[in-house]
């Protein structure tokens, strides 16, 4: 089997190495191949041996990684469908499926959209196709609502890839997460199609126009259901009164996003990462620890004249909106994030700390992760200069003539 | 004595490691020097090809001082002065016409008299052994150290350590070798753990450092033990080589015996062999295993590749023998690949941290990429004060000042080395580190 495969790829390789009729393609062979096979490349220089450990494997566990979000998401999204229609009870199996078919178009086209972006790039700057883009894909469709018009998937996910990531010279040298780029892209530019109230349901818009909603149903997301109530109410019950229990919060059984509801597969996902060793551990109790603290704070602020936000509980912050996922997949992004240890703490809870402020304090948007891990890939250099700093007058110290 | 438990650092699990007693071999037919290896000198020769030469008779002086000699270590005839690109003098080599010629005699050396010691070493054909911190150059003829770093240590993967290269009857060598370097700076002797060698310090500081590589590189000891201050250098060399100065300040015969180490997984049988020195590779090998092999000088992480019909290393005593084939993998990247051993967690030999050795190939194993900092490398990087990312950031974007700033001239190769076998994004911090520092001396000279 594999000296089939070899012998295909040797087989043509000819036309595509300098020289050959289709070097232009490169790129897409390398790819190709280097997706079948683990490349067959010799050291030259420096070290003769290496670690098995290369960016393809990196990126397809982050894809692992991602795998509870999906799927606690798809059956999100069949389960709100059928409280929208009234159904009690849907089979676990029927909402999965009934998931599925709403999110895949999507990442279907995330992932054809994008990937033709990406090659073109390739092949124009004569490099390998980067996989980071593999990760980007999947996490930007995780971010939008099951109505999504497809267009604008493929429109913002080409954002994300060029403007997010290759204009600065591919994945490693991009200064914001492509993936959020190509939200807040979205965000900005078609505001009715990714927040309110009627975006979130597969049933959702059909039902709406139609009249044909149940009672009681609003189609808001927790956060919006909070921060849209009077002065002085106590947002937790705002949520409860709305019907949800604060399981249903942490499981991700509510209106949301396609794969950020789920704080619960988020957490799964960030075991799987740091146990790993690809994600940093501390960017991730950084943001829990600033979103914490807070909230915290702000509850102590609370009172009969202050926004409803105020008066939510820390631990329903955590669980809420897209802190979780955002704080797992999306800040955890090495190249977007503070690189020093220190600075990944930092940078951790500089995000929690906004992330819960824009949700608290900004009337205009009820989530504010995407914002607040932006704004932070912004700073991330920053940090680190202060942390690189300290080491540089520790060495100065150290080699100064006694 | 202070104890320095190193816990970062990577110890490579590659098969092939030499046991047993050393194998005594027979003088071998040609034995050869390669100038290029002694970083730091431009060698200009005493020979010519055909002049007969005698055992610790000059072959080639460093032409900035004559009196830096290096010495021939048998009688015999200049066969050959082999050239390579830039009529670089790459092999002087020499048929050995009389194994057991005693050769030139030296007389015993005042090892409390510092000039004496530092003309015995310089004509003795010892200098060379030593290193400076920064850069890993010979030092001068007329240089002071602030600090001498002798290691006994040895971390390198497969590489032979003390307890081999140091015998029971060199106790007194090094004694002699050490208290004659005391005379040119304060001398720290660094010791594996168990090592019994501190009976031979005299006055120097011993210190005992343990863990992972590159815990027993000089060059990171340096770091954590004395880092040079201001323009100022430390030296450093390895406490075997120390022997062999202790044993020419002592007089008598120029010492041509020395332990090699042949190992690796293209050995037949890796083996310990007691042997002339600047003996062939073959010689020291012996038979070996597979047809398409790599020669290395050194470790596999930062030894030097070189044709099988050249001769060993003047420093390093190992001879790695590598099987020269990749073999590829159908979705390697995807699956969970349990018998593969590596420093990530990703795969499940990482995540157990199990050490049994592998038959590891020179691949690449993925394409190079931009560095993703997923805060890998400071687990290899043991030199206080070092930012991987950034100080190879600055290299690569040519910005020399801040590369010093960060740490271009306390980097080490060992470590950088160690850097480019763990990278997921396949840079070669090696070659980076290198260009870095020629770009330094250039625009320092």
């Amino acid at each position: 089997m594999k000296h089939l495969i070899e012998s295909q790829f040797d087989k043509y390789r000819h036309l595509f190495v300098e020289g050959g009729k289709l070097h232009w393609a490169w790129p897409l062979f390398e790819g190709q191949e280097t997706f079948f096979l683990t490349p067959r490349h010799k050291t030259k220089t420096g070290a003769h041996v290496r670690d098995r450990m290369d960016m393809k494997r990196l990126m397809i566990f982050v894809l692992y990684a991602l795998a509870p979000a999906i799927l606690l998401g798809a059956y999100n999204i069949g389960l709100q469908g059928a409280i929208n229609e009234g159904v009690a009870n849907p089979s676990v199996i029927d909402s999965i499926l009934r998931g599925v078919v709403s999110m895949l178009p999507v990442v279907i086209t995330s992932y054809a959209a994008g990937g033709l972006a990406e090659l073109v790039f390739c092949i124009v700057r004569k490099h390998e196709i980067n996989e980071g883009f593999l990760v980007t894909a999947m996490l930007f469709p995780l971010t939008l609502p099951p109505t999504i018009p497809l267009w604008m998937v493929a429109v913002g996910i080409i954002f994300g890839v060029v403007i997010g990531k290759e204009v600065f010279g591919g994945v490693g040298m991009n200064i914001l997460n492509p993936a959020l780029t190509a939200r807040a892209f979205v965000f900005f530019t078609y505001p009715a199609a990714i927040s309110g109230a009627g975006v979130w349901d597969v049933g959702g818009k059909d039902l709406l126009s139609t009249g044909a909603v149940i009672d009681g149903y609003t189609g808001a997301t927790p956060l919006l259901a909070a921060s849209s109530g009077p002065a002085g109410a106590n947002a937790a019950q705002l949520i409860h009164d709305a019907g949800w229990s604060y399981t249903d919060l942490a499981l991700g059984f509510i209106p949301g996003s396609m794969g950020e509801v789920s704080s619960v597969a988020a957490a799964l996902g960030a075991v799987f990462l740091i146990v790993t060793g690809i994600a940093s551990w501390r960017i991730i109790v950084g943001a829990v620890a600033g979103l914490l603290v807070t909230a915290a704070v702000l509850n102590g602020f609370a009172g009969p004249d202050s926004v409803a936000m105020m008066s939510l509980p820390p631990h329903y912050h955590l669980v809420m909106g897209g802190f979780a996922f955002g704080a797992v997949f999306m800040a955890t992004d090495p190249c977007s994030a503070a690189v020093t240890p220190m600075g990944r703490l930092i940078y951790g809870f500089l995000i929690g700390v906004l992330c819960v402020l824009v949700r608290v304090v900004n009337p205009a948007y009820p989530e504010g992760m995407m914002l607040a891990i932006l704004f932070m890939n912004v700073f991330a250099p920053l940090i680190d200069y202060f942390i690189v700093q300290r080491s540089t007058r520790r060495r100065a110290a150290r080699m100064a003539t006694a | 004595m202070p104890d320095h438990a190193l816990r970062n650092g990577l110890d490579i699990p590659i098969v092939g490691r030499a046991s047993g007693e050393p194998v005594v071999l027979d003088a071998p037919g040609t034995v050869a020097f390669c100038p290029t290896e002694f970083k730091g000198i431009v060698p200009r020769l005493n020979v010519r090809e055909g002049d007969v030469i005698e055992r610790g008779a000059p072959l080639f002086h460093a032409k900035a001082a004559h009196e830096m000699q290096f010495l021939s270590p048998v009688t015999g005839r200049v066969k050959e002065v082999r050239r390579g690109h830039r009529r670089v003098i790459t092999d002087l080599v020499i048929e050995v016409t009389d194994a057991n010629a005693p050769g030139v005699q030296y007389a015993a050396v005042d090892l409390g008299d510092a000039k004496a010691v530092r003309a015995a070493l310089l004509e003795r054909g010892q200098w060379g052994a030593f290193r400076t911190r920064p850069l890993d150059n010979i030092p001068k003829a007329d240089a002071t150290p602030q600090a001498i770093v002798v290691a006994a240590t040895e971390t390198g993967p497969l590489m032979p350590g003390a307890d081999v290269l140091i015998g029971s009857g060199d106790a007194e060598a090094l004694a002699a070798g050490l208290k004659a370097l005391a005379s040119l700076g304060p001398v720290h002797l660094t010791l594996p753990p168990g090592s019994n060698l501190g009976g031979s310090a005299g006055g120097a500081t011993t210190h005992n450092f343990s863990g992972p590589h590159p815990a027993g590189d000089p060059a990171v000891q340096v770091n954590l033990l004395c880092p040079p201050r201001g323009a100022g250098q430390v030296w450093y060399c390895r406490a075997w080589d120390v022997v062999e100065m202790g044993k020419v300040l002592l007089g008598g015969s120029f010492p041509n015996q020395r332990i090699y180490a042949a190992v690796g997984a293209g050995v037949a049988s890796p083996r310990f062999v007691k042997t002339t020195m600047g003996s062939p590779l073959t010689h020291i090998v012996g038979a070996t295993k597979g047809d398409k092999l790599r020669w290395i000088r050194g470790s596999v992480l930062t030894g030097q590749a070189v044709d099988s019909e050249r001769w060993v290393s003047h420093f390093r005593r190992a001879v790695h023998v590598l099987p020269d084939e990749v073999e590829s993998e159908i979705l390697g990247w995807a699956l969970p690949m349990f018998g593969t051993w590596s420093f990530f967690r990703t795969y499940l030999k990482g995540f157990t941290g199990s050490s049994s050795p592998v038959d590891m190939r020179p691949g690449v194993y993925g394409g190079e990429r931009a560095m993703v900092p997923i805060g890998v490398y400071h687990k290899v990087v043991v030199s206080p004060d070092i930012l991987p990312e950034f100080l190879f950031k600055s290299i690569v974007a040519n910005d020399l000042e801040e590369a010093i700033q960060l740490g271009l001239l306390d980097m080490t190769r060992e470590e950088a080395a160690l850097c480019t076998y763990i990278c997921p994004s396949k840079i070669e911090f090696g070659e980076l580190l290198d260009q870095g520092l020629a770009q330094y001396e250039k625009e320092a000279s």
